[in-house]
């Protein structure tokens, strides 16, 4: 039997314990890092990059410094889309979220045949958008839509483009875009009010709180961190929303719908001004992460969020 | 022993041919812009099986791509584009150009003799700083298409002139008929195509091309005067689709429908609409029929056809065989025949490279008001009377600037002067950078 001086053990076991037991555990994460390398480090840095250069998509890349940005700050159309992106969260902050709160809070009393609500509630969610938009540019259309039915009638309100006239457009964009997320909402806080403990409420109603009192005294501050999350992803869809807008008016008419997304493709896939399309990425990255970063500080600082 | 060993020197042998057979035999890709099965099959009907056959050892496989050129672009940086290149025309290869992706084809040109089979003004738009990129696929133009039952039940006659425009327009807007039916809806090209449709029956085609050459500005007042009468006609008296709002809502199905149905009279558009016309009419039975655009301006002078490039093909500078791409190429510009019945399957409206055709060498049994165009084509074009259109003379970022923005004047936000001052930043730009097209 091979004897190990007492002293060699001491040393084995400083270095399992600092370099076999520690890498044995990065090992398994070792292909997702390849991964996330490949899709997401690589692109992201060289996409940049790419914002600091006069790149067109096929020649070489000059590097230009700041001038992209420059460029961005004097773009009356950029602009535009950077005030359309955050009407766009504004709405969507407000809105489908307050639609989608109660909705649940209504679902959450239903005893029977919760499942079936739920799933209706829902099935918008499931429409690709394509054909979620498809249905609302029919049901909205000019010619044969509710509206021109409506007017056949003598009801005018309706009668009118919603998303060809610059008014309205980005207005019909974010309830179509709002009426296919909401349910998803609704059961996403429909989850988080089930784990309330019933306790709480009774304790409530002992008290002679009232639904609404009880709604805003026990519901909410106990779904606070479901709701902050939803925040969360909806800050970051609406910022980077593109299909929507794309579909129901590319953006149009003359750029009253226009979003950052947009015009990046434009700048990258018809102008061929891929450097510049860059830039409004950067800055698209750098408005999504406010949000990330106030979300993070706080919850360092021991915000229950 | 002796029978194994001649088993395994048999199998060595056919190991070798069939190695050797499958090195010798060369794969060619093209992407086509149609993912219509229908177009497909047809395509390969006409088009890959006859090349295979007549050049044995090349296999030709014809791929339909949905948003073709965006695929293109990435596929080309990626090193995974395909042989043969399908483009949108010769205002979207100055990019690839500077890049290197487009093979030089002036060998090509000399070795098939491609310069004297195809128009000289088709020819000349693939060339760039002298050297020969792009062969064009398809020639088109811009067209009024008009309803021939509407027309014929009011007792009007086709407008070749402002004032009778003007009065047909009048007409048909006091019996609820849209004068002109059109939208843009996910297509902010269909802006280009009326721009176009103006600018070259306004301004004469003298103070287009050196508006194109950089010999005249855009702020001139003959191009804001065409301009101005567009936004006129469009935003104001709603001549379009039944308003603005509507034409930003329409697609083709829309705008088809209702030109076919009656609802509206004429249609400005490129002759591709050979191939939607017969299918909207054909349902409502009315007639249609096509018809230069009106001159637009006050002074007499005839109408002219914009000439227009719709697709071209070209040579990856990065293919394994170019020698057979080029193979490729030659088996449609050397085969007048050929195109004509590959032209077919889209009514003679994509396809048709502009060789010299004469409206005889169309076969029986093509339609009567598409000879006739190609005639009319042929002769304008002869005397000179031709125009510039906006996809094929309008380098990229010129012609994304002159459609979208329009949009701006025509709702009232962007001045005529401030447009037109912004387009000829773009150009001035591009004259800086080289990126023009040839104007004939």
């Amino acid at each position: 039997m091979t004897k190990v001086a007492p002293r060699q053990a001491a040393h084995w076991q400083v270095f399992k314990t600092h370099f076999v037991e520690p890498l044995g555990r990065w090992i398994y994460i070792i292909p997702l890092l390849i991964v996330n390398a490949v899709v997401i480090i690589i692109p992201s840095v060289s996409g940049i990059l790419y914002a600091f250069t006069d790149w067109n998509g096929t020649t070489e890349a000059n590097f230009i410094g700041l001038d992209n940005f420059g460029r961005l700050f004097q773009d009356a159309v950029f602009f535009r889309a950077f005030i359309n992106n955050v009407t766009y969260t504004g709405i969507f902050l407000i809105v489908p979220i307050a639609v989608g709160l109660l909705g649940a809070y209504l679902l959450a009393g239903i005893r029977h045949g919760q499942v079936v609500y739920r799933l209706l509630y829902f099935i918008p969610y499931m429409f690709a958008s394509v054909i979620n938009t498809q249905i609302w540019r029919y049901l909205l259309h000019p010619k044969h839509g509710v509206g021109a039915f409506l007017a056949d009638h003598g009801i005018t309100f309706l009668d009118f483009a919603v998303f060809g006239r610059r008014s309205t457009a980005l207005y019909g964009i974010v309830f179509v875009d709002g009426w296919h997320t909401w349910g998803f909402l609704v059961v996403l806080y429909l989850a988080a009010m089930t784990q309330v403990d019933k306790e709480l409420y009774e304790v409530a109603r002992l008290d002679g709180a009232t639904r609404l009192q009880q709604f805003r005294h026990v519901t909410l501050p106990s779904i606070r961190p479901t709701l902050i999350f939803s925040m969360l992803i909806i800050f970051i869809g609406t910022t980077l929303v593109f299909d929507h807008v794309y579909i129901l008016t590319g953006g149009g008419p003359a750029h009253a719908s226009e979003v950052m997304s947009t015009y990046l493709y434009t700048q990258a896939f018809e102008n061929f001004d891929v450097g510049y399309a860059a830039s409004i990425g950067v800055i698209l990255a750098l408005w999504v992460s406010v949000p990330l970063s106030i979300f993070y500080v706080l919850r360092r600082r021991g915000w229950q969020i | 022993m002796r029978s194994l060993r001649l088993l395994v020197l048999l199998v060595f042998c056919l190991s070798a041919v069939f190695a050797a057979s499958a090195q010798d035999e060369v794969t060619l890709k093209w992407w086509v812009e149609t993912t219509d099965q229908g177009d497909l099959d047809h395509l390969q009907a006409t088009l890959v099986e006859p090349f295979e056959e007549a050049n044995p050892g090349i296999k030709l496989e014809v791929i339909g791509q949905e948003s073709l050129q965006d695929v293109l672009r990435t596929a080309l940086l990626g090193g995974a584009a395909p042989d043969i290149l399908s483009t949108f025309g010769p205002a979207w290869n100055a990019e690839y150009i500077k890049g290197g992706f487009m093979a030089p084809l002036d060998s090509y040109s000399d070795l098939y003799g491609w310069q004297d089979k195809l128009v000289p003004w088709a020819y000349g738009t693939g060339t760039i700083d002298g050297t020969l990129y792009s062969i064009p696929l398809a020639f088109e133009s811009i067209v009024m298409f008009y309803n021939q039952s509407v027309f014929e039940e009011h007792g009007w006659s086709v407008p070749t002139n402002r004032t009778e425009l003007e009065a047909v327009a009048e007409a048909c807007m006091e019996l609820g008929i849209n004068p002109f039916t059109y939208g843009n809806l996910n297509a902010v090209w269909a802006n280009g195509h009326i721009i176009s449709g103006y600018l070259n029956n306004y301004a004469t085609q003298e103070e287009l091309r050196a508006a194109l050459t950089g010999e005249k500005q855009w702020t001139d007042e003959v191009f804001a005067e065409a301009i101005a009468l567009l936004t006129d006609d469009i935003a104001e008296k709603g001549w379009w689709s039944g308003g603005l709002e509507n034409y930003y809502q329409y697609e083709g199905a829309d705008y088809w429908a209702e030109l076919a149905s009656g609802e509206a009279a004429m249609m400005i558009t490129g002759t591709w609409g050979f191939n939607s016309a017969p299918e909207y009419f054909g349902e409502t039975g009315m007639v249609w029929d096509l018809a230069p655009v009106p001159n637009m301006n006050t002074q007499p002078r005839p109408s002219v056809y914009p000439l227009a490039i719709g697709s071209t093909l070209a040579i990856n500078a990065g293919s394994d065989h170019p020698n057979e791409a080029a193979m490729a190429l030659d088996f449609l510009i050397s085969n007048p025949d050929r195109v004509l019945e590959i032209s077919s399957g889209f009514n003679y409206s994509e396809w048709l490279l502009p060789l010299a055709f004469s409206v005889d060498d169309f076969p029986d049994g093509v339609d009567e008001r598409v000879q006739r165009f190609h005639a009319a084509f042929a002769e304008a074009t002869g005397m000179g009377n031709y125009g510039y259109a906006n996809w094929t003379f309008w380098p990229g970022p010129a012609n994304t600037n002159l459609r979208v923005e329009i949009e701006g004047v025509w709702e009232g936000i962007v001045s005529i002067e401030d447009y037109l001052a912004a387009h000829q930043v773009v150009w001035d730009e591009l004259f800086e950078s080289g990126g023009t097209i040839p104007v004939p």
